[in-house]
């Protein structure tokens, strides 16, 4: 499971985050939503340590992540660790962010082999299974440039999934193609509710988080302001930003 | 001209070649050292690597080709005008391919940098599968245009007793006066040349392309 506590950020003196604190259990989808500029890009990559915060904490399976109490206050761990820990997490972006100079096999089984040190037939042989996963078996040779949006979106799926990692963070992934492609990256992410992995995703997609989320977590102002199944979030809100919000969503 | 004249400076353009080949392999391991600098987490270092780009950038060839002349006898160092010539195109087109290869990494956009972290990669797995490749791509035009500018660049170095092309053209012209017909054809084998150069940058560039790669940040 994933425990954010009191998790506190600021971007040049002002605040994004202003304490948030969340729980995600084994195999349970949390969606993230809330007004831009809520702060719920800012906690998906605080988790992963794409951005620094400067209290609370985060902690994987019980372990605290990113930064350490010793006797001269708090650090960040060393690169190392940090690299050790990442691996334990995937992330799809908004951007799909593919390596352009690489084909779709070699984007997925790039973090197998060099991050997790598996010999390259293993991780080729990963990056097919997954590759197959997402559907894209007959793509594996091809450049993110020869892909469609969500072509791509989903090879990024499977680069994040060759990772076996614990916990999957997805970051407005459908918000970047058009509306005829949203639909096959929403079954790949579908597909993988049979799998024992946690996701958090950050979506505008109503729809989509009310139909595969466990529970959706409504930002604001850099804090949850409410959390619970979605029918309660989406059809019985009670605080009267959440109205707002869900009134100009329709 | 006659026929051995135009041999002459057939021969002498391989030599400009060869000193050009010369510097830009020796300028392009100095171009990586020097904009690793660049990127050092030490500031005092990042400020020997302006001061460095900016002193070689800012001085004419001619005047880094009579210094570096002096400076090496002076120094106790006996190398003989070829090594001296390749020593001062190596340094000046060495701050050069600094500031290209910088521009190279800095164009990397920051998305692949956190998708490259994302995945936990350590750092020479960073740096060999991720960084160098795309700035190979992106610096590829910037890096064939300094290599023009070597070839020219090493025209130079006759004034330090180094037998190339322009060299070799002055020696012809005193012999037989036909300056224009001799500069002439010393032009036109520069023109060969970084014509050359160019066309093998083109080609490069179309077959990075044709693998999929089409230089847009990602």
């Amino acid at each position: 499971m994933i425990e954010v506590r009191g998790l506190k950020k600021a971007f040049g003196g002002i605040p994004v985050l202003r304490g948030v604190d969340l729980e995600v259990a084994d195999r349970e989808v949390v969606a993230l939503i809330g007004r831009s500029g809520c702060g719920k890009t800012t906690l998906l990559r605080c988790i992963n340590f794409l951005e620094e915060y400067s209290e609370g904490e985060i902690l994987l399976d019980g372990e605290p992540l990113w930064y350490r109490h010793g006797p001269r206050g708090r650090r960040r761990v060393s690169e190392a660790e940090a690299r050790r820990m990442r691996q334990r997490m995937g992330v799809v972006f908004q951007q799909y962010n593919l390596f352009p100079h690489m084909t779709a096999l070699e984007n997925v089984s790039l973090g197998p082999r060099y991050s997790q040190g598996l010999p390259r037939a293993e991780a080729e042989a990963l990056g097919r299974r997954f590759l197959e996963r997402v559907g894209l078996g007959d793509k594996l040779h091809a450049y993110p440039a020869q892909l469609s949006g969500g072509q791509q979106q989903r090879v990024a799926i499977a680069r994040a999934l060759a990772m076996r990692p614990r916990v999957l963070l997805l970051d407005e992934i459908t918000s970047a193609l058009d509306p005829e492609l949203v639909g096959e990256v929403e079954d790949v992410i579908r597909s993988l509710l049979a799998e024992p992995i946690m996701m958090i995703l950050v979506t505008h997609a109503l729809r989509f988080a009310r139909e595969i989320a466990h529970r959706i977590a409504y930002m604001s102002d850099g804090q949850i302001a409410e959390i619970g199944p979605p029918e309660q979030i989406l059809e019985s809100p009670r605080d009267p930003t959440l109205k707002e919000f869900l009134r100009r969503m329709r | 001209m006659d026929g051995g004249s135009l041999l002459l400076l057939v021969r002498a353009a391989g030599v400009s070649l060869l000193l050009a080949v010369a510097a830009v392999v020796s300028g392009t391991g100095l171009g990586i050292a020097l904009a690793g600098l660049a990127f050092s987490g030490l500031a005092i270092v990042r400020a020997i690597y302006r001061a460095w780009v900016y002193v070689v950038r800012g001085m004419p060839v001619l005047v880094l080709a009579l210094l570096v002349f002096y400076a090496l006898p002076a120094m106790d160092l006996q190398t003989g005008p070829y090594v001296a010539g390749v020593l001062v195109l190596a340094i000046y087109v060495g701050a050069l391919f600094a500031e290209v290869f910088r521009g190279g990494v800095l164009a990397i956009p920051r998305a692949q940098w956190e998708s490259a972290k994302s995945l936990g990669l350590p750092p020479w797995a960073m740096l060999s599968k991720v960084v160098i490749p795309l700035v190979a791509r992106y610096t590829l035009a910037p890096y064939v245009n300094v290599c023009v500018m070597t070839v020219k660049a090493s025209s130079v170095l006759s004034i330090i007793g180094v037998w190339e092309l322009t060299f070799a053209a002055r020696e012809i012209i005193e012999r037989t006066l036909a300056v224009f017909t001799v500069l002439g054809a010393a032009g036109a084998l520069y023109f060969v040349l970084c014509f050359g150069i160019d066309r093998t940058g083109r080609w490069l560039e179309r077959r990075l392309m044709a693998r999929g790669f089409v230089g847009e940040p990602a």
